[in-house]
């Protein structure tokens, strides 16, 4: 049987930094794809 | 195929299936068998997640599509990060505190038994019927390819799954389908990359050059159109409200995060689910790519579905489409030669040389679209079966062009993601029709051991009703494009109901239930009576859930003040 393991997770001090870290990775995303479809 | 392709599928599939036996045979309690002793690290989480989502499918379908179409199909996608934050933030914790095996044992603990029963209803039908085009769609393009019976490929496919599903649970699916999408990228990569050699003379930076300048690279539009089905605004509205249903409803994506050791492990699983799937489609899109670039320098088939052709060549209509290969061929000639012309133009700044050969391209590639327009009704009049070509453009790329082995790896990949797919769906199928029909309302009262083997005996049960299904539907074209749509069918209802459980309190179980059964009505008529893209049925049934929910909960709290005042 598995033990929950502590809730703060590696790398960041709250959830809140993934959630930031995945929004961001989203957003510049969409400005490289959208620089990508405008540059031809 | 040579014999070096056989000993590489047959090796590859032999070591998956006696892998996933032998990492997985203690699993002999209900925690083992459906969430895996909820033990999984979050990376394994997370290849399961994206194994389980990509189906055989979406790896011979969307290099076809980019092909075709261009990269437009990434957009689609572009609403699953902000599922996976928003699932990260509500339904994770709630489903890891409360221990279940099954996301509808929640709506239970939060309303009642019919709801949690509605739910689990609802999602047997939708994944019970698409378990079997998962299997369907795969055998149909391998028997087409390998030239077997597709009885024969679907049974190859159902029985290598139903070996580790029943032996090992969903530990066997996790484990399996960890190395299973590693080889698949790796395969796809490979396969992109021997692409890429062989156009001549372009550099790894030109292949984006020339793709963009032919129009392929057609990544977002931000222009707002309802019955445009791939922009930024469907992606985002009409794709988030999909993934919310899709991993936060729909036990075969539920089942894999909740194997994670804790909910540190199924967080990171999804968040990074979230951080890779745009890339891994874009990747997989840019392979489409460069089968496309390849196309432009080497003789493309009319009709990719090289089967399909030789039949139609036996019929009467084989003198017309003889004429439009010729003609093809006249156009390809034609556009070799401009494509050397402006991959020269590029490299040499031109601007104008190239302004003038990419004109002459696009010209060209409509003209052979019309081409292949025309040869595609006519092979459906010859033999009577709709050409869906970009299924093929892929696999026949791959079986044409690539080197033997690499040709064995290619269709082991085939069977690997239908099988990982597959595999998620029974286990999926097995807990809910175990946990939340079979122990809570038929056998309620039996131990452990007796609620495993029963779970043994439903993965088997699903297993042959999905291949079953798989034959029967290789009879009926319009069975499987009615079934296909199947899931949003259900999936917006279901995340109503969900999110009534999450966000408002306010809502008891008899307004959600009424609610749900009018909502599903609802998605029904507007599939049955209007042209709305299917997309938006998600929104419809969760946005009709909750808001009947909420207004036949209001007159209920009227009723009721009013008959305790008299």
């Amino acid at each position: 049987m598995s033990v929950e393991s502590p809730e703060r997770p590696p790398a960041f001090k709250s959830w809140k930094g993934w959630y930031w870290l995945v929004l961001i990775v989203l957003i510049v995303q969409i400005i490289v794809y959208s620089l990508i479809t405008n540059s031809f | 195929m040579q014999p070096i392709d056989w000993i590489v599928l047959f090796g590859v599939l032999g070591l998956i299936v006696v892998y996933g036996v032998v990492k997985s045979k203690d699993t002999m309690s209900m925690e083992g068998f459906l969430v895996g002793n909820r033990s999984m690290p979050w990376w394994t989480v997370c290849l399961s997640i994206m194994a389980t989502q990509a189906s055989a499918v979406t790896f011979l379908s969307t290099p076809g599509q980019a092909f075709d179409d261009g990269m437009r199909f990434l957009q689609f996608y572009f609403g699953l990060p902000l599922a996976m934050v928003i699932l990260c933030i509500t339904a994770v914790p709630i489903y890891r505190k409360l221990k279940v095996f099954t996301a509808y044992e929640y709506l239970e603990s939060r309303f009642d038994v019919k709801v949690r029963s509605l739910a689990a209803f609802f999602f047997l039908v939708l994944r019970g019927l698409s378990v079997g085009i998962t299997v369907f769609a795969p055998s149909l393009i391998l028997s087409t390819i390998l030239g077997w019976r597709i009885e024969v490929t679907t049974a190859a496919i159902g029985s290598m799954v139903m070996i580790y599903t029943i032996s090992g649970g969903s530990k066997a699916v996790s484990l399996t389908q960890k190395y299973q999408l590693m080889i698949i990228m790796g395969g796809m990569i490979l396969a992109g990359g021997i692409a890429f050699y062989k156009i001549p003379d372009m550099s790894f930076g030109e292949t984006f050059q020339y793709a963009g300048n032919v129009g392929k690279l057609n990544l977002v539009n931000f222009k707002f159109d309802l019955s445009d089905r791939y922009n930024i605004w469907s992606g985002l509205l009409a794709g988030l409200f999909l993934f919310l249903s899709y991993f936060g409803a729909d036990q075969s994506q539920v089942g894999r995060y909740l194997a994670g050791a804790s909910i540190t492990e199924s967080r990171l699983g999804l968040i990074f689910n979230g951080l890779l799937k745009i890339p891994m489609q874009f990747i997989i899109l840019y392979i489409g790519i460069l089968v496309f670039l390849f196309y432009q320098f080497n003789q493309p088939p009319l009709i990719h579905n090289r089967s399909l052709w030789d039949r139609a060549m036996k019929t009467d209509q084989a003198e017309t489409l003889r004429s439009l290969e010729s003609n093809n061929n006249n156009i390809f000639s034609e556009k070799r030669i401009e494509s050397g012309r402006l991959a020269t133009a590029l490299r040499a700044n031109d601007e104008q040389a190239a302004e003038l050969s990419r004109d002459r391209i696009i010209q060209l590639e409509a003209e052979s679209r019309g081409l292949r327009d025309r040869a595609k009704a006519e092979v459906f009049n010859a033999t009577g079966e709709k050409v869906s070509d970009n299924d093929f453009v892929f696999i026949n790329f791959v079986m044409t062009h690539l080197p033997h082995g690499v040709i064995g790896l290619l269709l082991a990949i085939v069977f690997s993601a239908a099988m990982s797919s597959t595999a998620s769906e029974l286990n999926a199928l097995t807990s809910t029709t175990a946990v939340d029909i079979y122990k809570r309302s038929i056998i309620t009262g039996a131990d452990d051991r007796h609620y495993v083997l029963a779970s043994k005996w439903i993965t088997a049960g699903w297993a042959l009703f999905a291949m079953a299904f798989a034959i029967w539907a290789s009879n009926d074209e319009n069975l499987i494009q009615r079934v296909n749509i199947v899931g949003s069918l259900f999936y917006g209802t279901l995340l109503g109901m969900f999110l009534t459980a999450f966000y408002i309190k306010y809502i008891k179980s008899n307004a959600v239930f009424i609610a749900a059964l009018i909502g599903e009505a609802i998605v029904l008529s507007v599939w049955l009576f209007t042209d709305l893209a299917f997309l938006y049925y998600n929104f419809i049934g969760c946005a009709a859930v909750v808001g009947f929910a909420l207004v036949i909960q209001f007159i209920m709290n009227q009723a009721s003040s009013a008959g305790s005042r008299v």
